[in-house]
């Protein structure tokens, strides 16, 4: 059977992630790098020019000025604002394709509404900037691509294990496959260089326990992924993964943050629907 | 889908009945001495602080009635006291309550506490709202800090990389820096580069000049020989024939090196006094015999306010004149070529001059006026073929004129003649510097045939020529082939005069003349030589060279020469300085005893 390593080898001879994604997540991760430096970059995609003036220019930043100039926009968005534009520019081209164990186009709704929710719960709940947390939950779920592009009969397998309740998803993912998708998506990431909390993040949304302290982007990550799930934005038929402990009794104490949050959500994806939507 | 709520997505965490219990704990708070129970929808039975004991069909009842009505209920609790039952729909549940305050009978005190536990009830209600507003105002309080904090980071990172930038313009002017001094030391080994080529050419001139001039001295000295001896018309012919075109061909050559030294910057105007009738006289007498030939007229007038004697130089500008004359000799076939000094003006203590040399000749196309001052070129193209000629001689003119500071022009017109003329200031000879050259031909006057003289000369063709030169001169010849040999000769013999050639091997002219001065300079060496013992005045020498360079003539005085000779070596030439320098032919130099 195929390692993890395997997979995403495979994967990346078929498919590269864009250019200008991993250009972008090494400027942001240089303290060196300047906003001419990403100018630079996304001047050559005119789609990324249009999305990032249009999010610039939303209510959001409620800015009095229309800002017009790419480096003015760079400048007003941030540099991990700008990375995760690029990166749910670069992704979105991968969810793509539906069959009827494992749908795509499902699985890039689940990341979005999981990568919303991180990001309400981040600013929120803990009052920490939601950037990190938001890229976490926009990718954590790649590993599913890569194994459905690399080995698509069989994470069909997995599915129907898991939906037949064989155990957990990631171990009907090792079983059919050889590796689990957090793996996957973890090695994938690495080779991306995100930062080292999204990796850890990413590697650990199935553990079923928690990982760090209760406002760590793992954390967050893993009531999104809880919340998401009951909400049905999952594309994958099966039984859901229990909270840990420590995160229903966080939950408890925090009862109305959590309501106003879930009362709160449908206008945050409007939002984030009219930033990233595609044009197509 | 259904909108998603806080229940469905934590259905297993949430206690169904827990707003109830809550809600009847801040009720509880406000109301502390009521006694009260909740009915949830459901039909759970929720207890408060102080239960209220009501029989169960009694409970029933009154939620049933409160269910249905619109507004509070009157019942009885177990223990007689009246209590109220009323419908909450936010909850929603049916309490039931019963304070003490509220036992009175009339309708009034009725109105009062139905009212007052209205009130009562709203506000706990309210109070659970208002977690749900204080939770909700926290998180935008939150959601308002990152915003501050995202401003905050965004002044600092503007100021971060302004600092970068700063650093980057600092980087960047360092490099341009560096370039420039990178450039700098490039353009100036370049530039040191160019001046050893420069000064290469230069040698390599000289060094032309010398083997050039080498075998044209042979060609032209033999040539004049052969034509001297016994030979047939036709034979006589040849030679005459090699000789002129050897003597053009030196001409040729002095003329390429002259443009090359000028444009090298190497030439240098001297600066002695002349005689300008003479030079004239001397340009003339040059044509007089072609002239004569062609049947043309060669005159030359000098305005009587121009100062006889010049200082400047007086070779070059004869190297001019003969020029613009051979040039209006050769384009003319009938006619005059008149050569003219005219005064033109006096300015700053200096008068200047206009020189002019004009022909009848067959003019210049107004066209062609420029290009005849270029090197190589002729007013057409065809005219080479006719007239021959290099056509360096106008270009040479035109610099050598430029340099003694004035301009060389050309009024021409087509089948009437041309006029060269240029405007150059004349400086007066000071009276008391009195010429060498007169001097020497004071000298000359008196010359007369006779007298050693001690030929020291490398190559044996030179050695041939010269030696016959000398002899046909009337001298006694003795031949040394290097400066060390000709040392050996001193000796052991006297000599009137040596001709000493300059580049040598072993020993060269230069150091051998050196070294003939020490000599001189010490008796007790001097005892030694024969040829320098009996002597009262330096031995006199004169260099033959094939470097024509001014700084060669130098070289040579310096080194202690008192002549100097360019080689080939020209007859008329080797007759003048052979007449000056023999030492007992002039009187001031002769030996008193």
């Amino acid at each position: 059977m195929p390692s993890a390593k395997d997979i995403v080898r495979k994967f990346t001879e078929l498919k590269t992630l864009p250019h200008v994604a991993i250009k972008v997540t090494r400027l942001v991760n240089d303290d060196r790098s300047t906003m001419q430096d990403f100018e630079e970059i996304i001047k050559l995609d005119p789609v990324l020019v249009t999305r990032l003036l249009r999010l610039v220019n939303s209510p959001y930043f409620g800015l009095s000025q229309k800002v017009e100039s790419i480096s003015k926009a760079v400048v007003f968005a941030g540099m991990r604002q700008l990375r995760n534009l690029v990166a749910v520019e670069a992704l979105r081209g991968m969810f793509k394709g539906n069959n009827d164990e494992f749908s795509a186009q499902k699985l890039w709704l689940h990341s979005a509404t999981v990568a919303i929710l991180s990001g309400m719960i981040a600013k929120r709940i803990f009052g920490k900037d939601g950037e990190d947390v938001f890229l976490a939950g926009i990718i954590h779920d790649i590993g599913l691509i890569v194994e459905n592009q690399v080995a698509g009969e069989q994470l069909r397998e997995a599915c129907k294990a898991f939906r037949d309740g064989n155990g957990p998803l990631v171990e009907c993912e090792r079983n059919a496959i050889g590796a689990d998708h957090a793996e996957v998506g973890y090695l994938l990431a690495k080779d991306w260089g995100l930062p080292q909390e999204v990796l850890s993040s990413i590697k650990a949304h199935h553990l079923g326990k928690q990982v760090k302290s209760v406002s760590s982007t793992g954390s967050i990550l893993q009531l999104a992924e809880f919340m998401a799930g009951k909400m049905q934005y999952w594309p994958i038929a099966g039984p859901l993964e229990p909270l840990p402990p420590e995160l229903t009794e966080h939950v408890k104490e925090k009862m109305a943050d959590y309501k106003i949050i879930i009362r709160d959500l449908p206008g945050e994806m409007a939002k984030a629907k009219e930033l990233y939507e595609s044009d197509e | 889908m259904t909108e998603p709520t806080f229940d469905t997505i934590f259905d297993d965490l949430v206690d169904a009945n827990a707003e109830l219990v809550s809600f009847l704990a801040s009720l509880d708070a406000l109301l502390p001495e009521a006694s009260m129970l909740l009915v949830s929808e459901a039909g759970v039975l929720i207890e408060g602080a102080s239960p209220l004991a009501v029989s169960l069909p009694v409970r029933d009842k009154l939620v049933r009635e409160a269910r249905a009505a619109d507004g509070f209920v009157i019942g009885k609790a177990d223990s007689g006291a009246r209590c109220h039952a009323i419908h909450l729909a936010k909850l929603p549940a049916v309490l039931i309550i019963s304070c003490p305050a509220a036992q009175g009978d009339d309708r009034k005190s009725e109105a009062a506490i139905t009212s007052l536990l209205r009130n009562t009830l709203e506000l706990a209600l309210y109070r659970q709202e208002r977690e749900m507003l204080v939770a909700d105002h926290e998180q935008s309080v939150r959601q308002i800090n990152i915003l501050q904090q995202q401003h905050g980071k965004l002044i600092e990172d503007n100021y971060r990389q302004y600092r970068l930038n700063q650093e980057r313009e600092k980087e960047y002017a360092r490099k341009l820096e560096s370039e420039i001094t990178k450039q700098t030391a490039e353009l100036r080994e370049a530039n040191a580069r160019l001046e050893e080529i420069s000064r290469l050419k230069s040698d390599f001139l000289a060094n032309m000049s010398h083997e050039l001039r080498t075998p044209m001295n042979a060609i032209i000295g033999f040539s004049e020989l052969l034509a001297e001896t016994a030979l047939a018309e036709e034979q006589r012919d040849y030679a005459k024939t090699i000789s002129k075109s050897a003597t053009s061909l030196l001409t040729l050559i002095n003329d390429i090196l002259d443009l090359a030294k000028i444009e090298a910057g190497k030439l240098e105007l001297e600066r002695l006094p002349f005689d300008l009738a003479e030079v004239l006289d001397n340009v003339v007498a040059m044509f007089t015999i072609p002239a004569k030939e062609k049947g043309v007229v060669v005159s030359c007038t000098i305005d009587s306010r121009i100062p006889k004697r010049i200082m400047g130089d007086g070779n070059r500008l004869r190297q001019v004149l003969v020029n613009l004359a051979g040039n209006a000799m050769k384009f003319t076939e009938k006619g005059t070529v008149d050569v003219r000094v005219s005064y033109e003006c006096e300015a700053a203590g200096r008068i200047v001059g206009r020189f002019s040399v004009h022909d009848s000749g067959i003019g210049i196309p107004a066209d062609r006026v420029e290009a005849i001052f270029e090197k190589f070129t002729q007013a057409d193209g065809s005219t080479t073929r006719k007239y021959g000629g290099t056509g360096l001689g106008l270009a040479i003119c035109l610099q050598l004129v430029e340099l003694m500071g004035g301009h060389l022009a050309v009024e021409s017109e087509l089948g009437k003649g041309s006029t060269f003329y240029f405007e150059i200031p004349l400086e007066e000879a000071p009276a008391e510097i009195i010429s060498l050259q007169e001097h020497k031909e004071a000298c000359r006057e008196k010359a007369a045939a006779g007298g050693r003289i001690l030929l020291v000369e490398d190559n044996a063709v030179n050695q041939r020529l010269a030696s016959i030169l000398i002899t046909r001169e009337g001298y006694e010849v003795d031949v040394a082939s290097d400066g060390a040999e000709a040392l050996e000769h001193l000796q052991h013999q006297t000599f009137d005069l040596v001709l000493m050639d300059v580049q040598m091997p072993n020993m060269d002219g230069m150091e051998a003349t050196r070294r003939i001065r020490k000599i001189e300079a010490d008796p007790a060496l001097r005892q030694n030589y024969v040829g320098l013992r009996a002597l009262n005045q330096p031995l006199a020498i004169i260099g033959l060279t094939a470097h024509a360079r001014q700084e060669d003539e130098r070289a040579c005085y310096e080194a202690g020469m008192n002549g100097f000779l360019t080689k080939p070596i020209v007859k008329a030439k080797l007759t003048t300085i052979l007449g000056e320098m023999m030492p007992r032919t002039c009187p001031e130099n002769h030996d008193p005893s």
